[in-house]
């Protein structure tokens, strides 16, 4: 399908790991309708991967500790035609962080912890995090 | 998920079926947990129905790795996807494992 307007899906999920494949299955829907992508295997995979590490961090980090039972992660998904790209934003109303506090990944040896967003960085073109007290915002942007 | 463990000669083979990621690792931490604390122990998991692989998975398995490396053993990992393989190359950790293509390989090179 070559992409006339801008198709968004918006998700509004419990902060919970059980539920991530559902993003990475919508992901993966949003992405089969699209022409002429060069690989769709690994376009697909490393937005999933990319998605689920934000997700992650939002449940084992932002809603750390938390036991009330709505945290929500509010994510929207938007096709965009002209320039094609997909645009992925999350939000959460947990703890924030500083990203630049956050290591890279010593990679000359394996490491246990500081993969998640060094996946992210390395397989979006843009990762943007707005934290905000009660609504933290994640934007990851990949040109297609 | 689903895994399925087995043992061929003193190599115990873990195969791992769908995603592995956060929400997965818990079992797979486990029986990797119980068979790294054996003296030499030699383990291969079989990534070949492994569609997704987190970093909390990658991190899983470099744990399992380094307690190998501390009793003498080894662990081997196999039959990588394409997109999973690549992610080990970005995350340079196709250095720190010996990968191979398939379990005939990878079994060849444990048990020599």
């Amino acid at each position: 399908m070559s992409l006339q307007h801008p198709e968004v899906v918006r998700l509004d999920l419990p902060a919970r790991y059980t539920y991530l494949h559902i993003l990475s299955d919508c992901i993966a829907d949003m992405l089969r309708q699209i022409d002429g992508i060069e690989d769709h295997e690994m376009l697909t995979y490393n937005m999933q991967l990319a998605a689920h590490e934000a997700c992650t961090n939002i449940v084992g980090h932002a809603y750390a500790g938390s036991q009330s039972g709505n945290e929500r992660i509010v994510i929207s998904l938007a096709l965009f035609p002209h320039p094609r790209r997909l645009q992925i934003e999350l939000r959460d109303t947990g703890r924030s962080f500083d990203p630049e506090e956050v290591p890279t990944p010593t990679l000359d040896q394996a490491q246990v912890h500081g993969y998640g967003l060094f996946l992210m960085r390395n397989l979006m073109d843009s990762v943007t995090y707005t934290p905000q007290p009660g609504d933290n915002h994640w934007c990851l942007v990949k040109h297609l | 998920m689903e895994m399925k463990t087995r043992v061929a000669g003193d190599v115990h083979i873990l195969e791992i079926a769908g995603r592995f990621d956060t929400n997965t690792v818990p079992p797979v931490a486990a029986w990797l947990e119980q068979v790294t604390a054996a003296p030499k122990a030699r383990v291969l998991v079989n990534l070949a129905e492994t569609t997704f692989v987190d970093s909390t998975a990658l991190a899983t398995l470099v744990q399992a790795l380094k307690r190998c490396q501390q009793v003498q053993g080894d662990l081997c990992v196999c039959s990588l996807r394409r997109p999973v393989y690549m992610i080990f190359e970005l995350t340079r950790l196709d250095k720190a494992f010996n990968i191979f293509v398939d379990e005939e390989h990878a079994l060849q090179a444990l048990i020599s």
